[in-house]
């Protein structure tokens, strides 16, 4: 029956693999990450820069100090660049190490460090730094992705992190320094969740409940709650910040080694974007999100529960902001008042670097974490060619405005080819 | 799911690949570069290159455009005068004050293979943990202004609070002729920099017989305006105020702040920037006193490279400096200063 009639088997055809590639929302965003990341490994390669490892000396040798007749100088007494031999002297033998193989002995640490070169991007420290910085505002992102496809918009997402983060602090600086993590994180996850959802559910009922645009509710939350960031530790701890946890839920847990790096917050990060993906894209709550950001009247006589979703959005994104608190409480092991000052344009920021449309019905959970990843890899990038930071916001700037042109070039594209 | 998500397997694998190359790149990447050169004596140094990170706490701060301006002034003088090193100066500053951020640009220099970093350390408690890490890899941490006594940094270069604050009350007793009431103007209460400078303004004042003991004021948020605002309504409600000593100037970055109060009161400030001296040469403000913000960054720098050259350390990890005192008088000549710190020469 096909092949008596070729038209239909024509049109059930997949396109090419890399026509589908080239078509899915995320894929200019994808190519980016893969050519900024090119271009630093190209660069790093060409470039490497010096860095120190300490080197393991005998027990009781110490260090001689020679210059290049052979003569023997006390610390602090020759310049680096007259130093020709560093002679670590055990005992019974000595080691020589030429000038050129060291990069500075320190005296106070008694340590000698040798010089290795590394590619300043493609090396696994950088790499999961690059990813952890973005992690803690993908994190709100993923929530954030469902507010702007809903045509809403969160001003106060960065308070709220600042004030889940502020109290979160307040009761683990109260729990005994021996406290395990078994009982340290989920109380702190328990604290900071909670405040975040409250507040989340605040501005959803009321955004809601009073029919006043979102907008101005966050933007007036996000005042009140910067307040009481400063208002609580100021008149409770009469300081800026708090500190002093229990080092199982910092180094024992938020901020744990694994191979020299700290991949904690990007692991969450990874599960939250997993989590936001499967409930937009595969879950019936995920598709009434969709629907009311596409056309709200359609959605309201189609029977979608608007306001409810609306408030559960909202309400999702304010927990995300207390994970994401949670987290750097761990990692950075203190909260202070400013925590999360001006989070919100950066959360944004990924969410519309991501593809995200601010009419609303367009996002992808994705696309805002692989956003946020973009906004660190030009941070990352602008440290390794060593440009001043002051130029940070202006390329930032630019690089919004760039990725929305070309994201609504690529739109108007598909759309005029359907 | 390959063929059903392909964007998705396609970022999760270049990501994947990245960040195990990235794994591996340790040791593939590292190269020791006594493999590279034989040879060893004085020209083996000819590339010896100082990376320094210096870290402020806003670059809209203009006290810490003056440390920018200190800190590579000092890397260009020591890349001439020490022999066959260079200086490289890294400005990594966040826009605001933002100790978070603080605290990644600690940790990415460090992953970029610096050698030193001078910071001005907007919050101690959340930056600790990162310096300790950029310490215990090797890297030599000059704090200045702010400190973070628990970092295990090299040391701290700055005035300090309490005295900085003696110090104003001793001034601004001197020009009230030791007698009248003075009123405190201070920020965020909260501030710990902020509490040591009103504690030694109050402790000094309790030493002169004829000084009511000062009320204290506070306002936030840090604006000029909501602290010029606050002076002029202290100063309507109590006119017997004949004094008044802040402990940062902010309401002297607009203009006519002080009508109304100069001409009942003497005032004395901190931080002798550009526009506070405007008031100084108009005879509205008595005595500023300044911090070293040029020296913050040239100082710093000086230390780091010491330590990095010579291997030498400062006698004391506290490396307390000096006040500078300016009066009606020498405001001019002060002023010439901020051409040099602002990089206007």
């Amino acid at each position: 029956m096909t092949t008596a009639n070729p038209a239909p088997k024509k049109s059930s055809t997949k396109p090419p693999f890399l026509k589908r590639l080239l078509a899915h929302q995320e894929s200019g965003l994808v190519l980016v990450i893969i050519l900024i990341s090119l271009g630093l490994t190209l660069f790093g390669t060409l470039n490497p820069v010096e860095t120190k490892n300490a080197i393991e000396r005998p027990a009781g040798s110490q260090v001689l100090l020679l210059d290049a007749q052979g003569v023997t100088h006390a610390n602090g007494t020759i310049a680096r660049t007259k130093i020709a031999t560093y002679r670590v002297k055990s005992p019974d033998s000595h080691t020589d190490y030429p000038a050129n193989q060291i990069k500075n002995y320190d005296s106070t640490t008694d340590t000698l460090y040798k010089i290795t070169k590394l590619n300043p991007f493609l090396n696994k420290s950088n790499l999961v730094l690059v990813t952890k910085d973005a992690s803690f505002f993908a994190i709100i992102a993923v929530g954030m992705t469902g507010v702007i496809i809903l045509a809403g918009i969160d001003l106060s997402v960065g308070s709220i992190y600042g004030l889940c983060a502020i109290v979160g602090a307040m009761i683990l600086t109260n729990l005994p320094p021996d406290t395990g993590w078994i009982v340290a994180v989920p109380i702190a996850l328990l604290v900071c969740m909670t405040v975040g959802t409250l507040c989340g559910f605040a501005n959803g009922a009321m955004s809601e409940g009073l029919g006043v645009h979102p907008f101005v509710i966050t933007l007036g939350m996000m005042a009140i709650l910067r307040g009481l960031t400063v208002v609580i530790p100021q008149e409770l701890f009469g300081t800026q910040s708090i500190g002093g946890f229990p080092t199982s839920f910092t180094t024992g847990f938020f901020k744990a080694e694994f191979f020299g790096v700290y991949p904690v917050p990007v692991i969450i990060m990874i599960l939250c974007g997993i989590v936001g993906w499967f409930v937009l894209a595969k879950t019936v709550f995920g598709r009434r999100i969709f629907a009311i950001g596409g056309n709200e009247t359609a959605a309201k006589y189609a029977g979608i529960p608007v306001k409810k979703t609306k408030i559960l959005v909202y309400t999702i994104t304010g927990a995300l902001c207390g994970l994401s608190a949670c987290a750097y409480l761990g990692y950075y092991g203190a909260a202070e008042t400013n925590a999360g000052n001006a989070y919100e344009l950066q959360v944004i920021a990924a969410t519309v670097i991501g593809g995200a449309s601010l009419m609303g019905g367009r996002g992808t959970v994705i696309g805002a974490v692989l956003g946020a990843i973009i906004i660190q890899l030009i941070n990352n990038t602008l440290i390794i060619f060593e440009v001043d930071t002051s130029y940070n916001q202006i390329v930032m700037g630019a690089a919004i405005i760039i990725a929305v042109v070309i994201d609504q070039t690529k739109q108007r594209i598909q759309a005029r080819r359907a | 799911m390959f063929t059903r998500h392909p964007l998705l397997s396609t970022a999760m694998f270049s990501l994947s690949a990245l960040s195990l190359i990235g794994c591996s790149g340790g040791s593939d990447s590292e190269k020791n570069t006594g493999d590279d050169h034989a040879d060893h004596g004085d020209h083996a140094h000819d590339d010896i290159t100082y990376k320094i990170g210096v870290i402020a706490k806003s670059n809209s701060n203009p006290v810490f455009l003056a440390a920018k301006n200190g800190a590579f002034a000092a890397g260009k003088r020591l890349t001439k005068e020490l022999d066959g090193a260079t200086v490289e100066i890294l400005w990594q500053t966040p826009a605001m004050e933002d100790a978070q951020l603080q605290a990644q640009y600690v940790e990415q220099l460090v992953a970029s293979g610096i050698d030193g970093i001078a910071i001005s350390c907007t919050d101690a408690n959340l930056l600790t943990s990162a310096l300790k890490a950029a310490v215990d890899k090797g890297v030599i941490v000059v704090t200045f202004d702010s400190d973070a006594p628990d970092s295990g940094r090299m040391a701290y270069y700055g005035v300090n609070d309490y005295e900085a604050g003696k110090e104003l009350m001793r001034q601004l007793a001197t020009v009230m002729n030791n007698e009248g009431k003075v009123a405190v103007l201070t920020g965020n209460p909260a501030a710990t920099n902020l509490q040591a400078r009103v504690n030694g303004v109050v402790e000094q004042a309790a030493e002169y017989d004829g000084i009511e003991i000062p009320m204290v004021y506070s306002f936030m948020p840090e604006t000029a305006t909501e602290a010029a605002a606050k002076m002029q309504q202290v100063q309507t409600a109590n006119p017997d105020i004949t004094g008044w000593a802040l402990v940062g100037g902010w309401p002297l970055y607009t203009d006519n702040a002080l009508d109304g109060i100069y001409e009942n009161a003497k005032i004395a400030s901190m931080d002798p920037l550009p526009l506070p001296l405007q008031y100084a040469m108009k005879g509205q403000v008595q005595v500023l006193v300044g911090q070293p913000y040029y020296g913050w960054g040239e100082k710093s720098v000086e230390m780091i490279v010491d330590k990095l050259h010579f291997d030498r350390s400062p006698a004391s990890d506290m490396v307390i400096a000096d006040f500078d005192i300016v009066t009606t008088e020498t405001a001019e000549e002060f002023l010439k200063n901020w051409e040099l710190w602002l990089g206007k020469d």
